[in-house]
């Protein structure tokens, strides 16, 4: 999985997902995203993940765990733009329910 | 803000139970998978809903003892058909109870963990379009891409390789491959004769498609290793060995025999 790291204005950042999220990459996808939780200045990091082909179960849980630890900093994380396969193993896990999902405006 | 949840195509197939005839069966083995069968399901479900034939999804559990068939049955998806089994039979029986109640023109066994992406379909449907009876995903033919694969596991399937072409003429690439394609009479054909029911089981179906003189294309794939393989190299391929020297013996019997069933 390729991950790219977007600055966006004052107080959010972004990564970008491409290729299949799967056990392999959640120590990469947490080494880039977990400092951004950190920052003082970043309350939500938006995750587009339009290329993500496929994610596994230890993808989701990962998302998930960034997640809570976003939103017990006030914060949130956001996943924009999931390709059909990522928005249908969303819906069917429920975690379509937990994440706040935004599309293209 | 919630966006959508999936595509029009795929709604109508989680929510329309198909009624006339069916292009494509796909058919999933399952035992303990309750955690990576899903997201597999997902991937499947929205890149073959998305080609606009109608399709079936079987899982054909194999006697798991945590709660994948509970997890599978709420899903509540209309053209998903989960088949149960009392006990563990092994994962070539549980392919087998797939395939023989599959009603597509067309059927796919794919394994649970999406190590060969569903997006190969394509490719082994069209070697059935133009006439094979079988096509088999190849991790090991020229232009397949392979990743994250140890070593133990290269040695493995190099070494069983070289056993089945020179101890038992089935001069395919790779044997295993967990995506395999079948037009639905030479599925039925070979299944209603395959007699193992362990991890050799693929290799029976190949020996049978020989004997029977069907078309069999090998077709490179992308192959991702997945993370959590229950497969044991030292274990399987001792039942490799004692699985070839049954089926020589079987075939010596006659019991593959087309009229034997």
């Amino acid at each position: 999985m390729n991950i790219e790291t977007q600055h966006h204005d004052n107080d959010s950042a972004g990564l970008v997902l491409s290729g299949r999220f799967d056990a392999f990459e959640t120590d990469a996808f947490r080494a880039t995203i977990d400092p951004l939780l950190a920052s003082e200045s970043t309350a939500k990091v938006r995750v587009t993940m339009a290329d993500v082909n496929f994610i596994d179960s230890s993808g989701l849980a990962e998302l998930v765990r960034s997640m809570k630890r976003a939103r017990e900093a006030g914060g949130d994380i956001e996943l924009h733009n999931p390709s059909d396969p990522v928005r249908v193993i969303l819906e069917l896990t429920r975690l379509d329910l937990a994440f706040t999902i935004t599309s293209a405006e | 803000m919630t966006a959508p949840t999936s595509s029009s195509t795929y709604r109508s197939w989680a929510d329309t139970p198909n009624t006339g005839p069916i292009a494509w069966s796909v058919v999933i083995p399952t035992y303990n998978e309750s955690e990576r069968v899903v997201p597999t399901i997902g991937a499947i479900a929205a890149h073959l809903s998305s080609l606009g034939s109608p399709w079936e999804l079987i899982v054909a559990d194999d006697g798991s003892t945590d709660d994948t068939v509970e997890v599978l049955n709420a899903l509540g998806l209309a053209n998903l058909q989960v088949l149960v089994a009392e006990q563990n039979g092994g994962k070539g029986s549980a392919v087998r109870r797939g395939v023989l109640a599959a009603q597509g023109d067309v059927i796919l066994f794919a394994d649970a963990d999406q190590s060969t992406p569903i997006e190969q379909f394509a490719s082994l449907l069209s070697c059935i379009e133009g006439g094979a009876d079988v096509a088999i995903g190849s991790r090991a033919a020229a232009g397949a891409h392979v990743s994250n694969k140890s070593m133990a596991r290269k040695v493995f399937s190099k070494g069983l390789n070289l056993l089945v072409r020179f101890g038992f003429g089935v001069h395919h690439a790779d044997t295993q491959c967990g995506f395999k394609m079948f037009t639905t009479t030479a599925g039925r054909q070979l299944f209603q004769r395959q007699l193992i029911d362990q991890f050799s089981f693929d290799l029976e179906i190949l020996y049978l498609a020989k004997k029977f003189g069907m078309r069999v294309d090998e077709v490179p794939v992308e192959w991702i290793d997945a993370p959590g393989s229950t497969v044991d190299p030292a274990k399987v391929a001792v039942e490799f060995l004692k699985d070839m020297a049954v089926i020589r013996w079987n075939d010596l019997r006659g019991r593959y025999r087309r009229d034997n069933r």
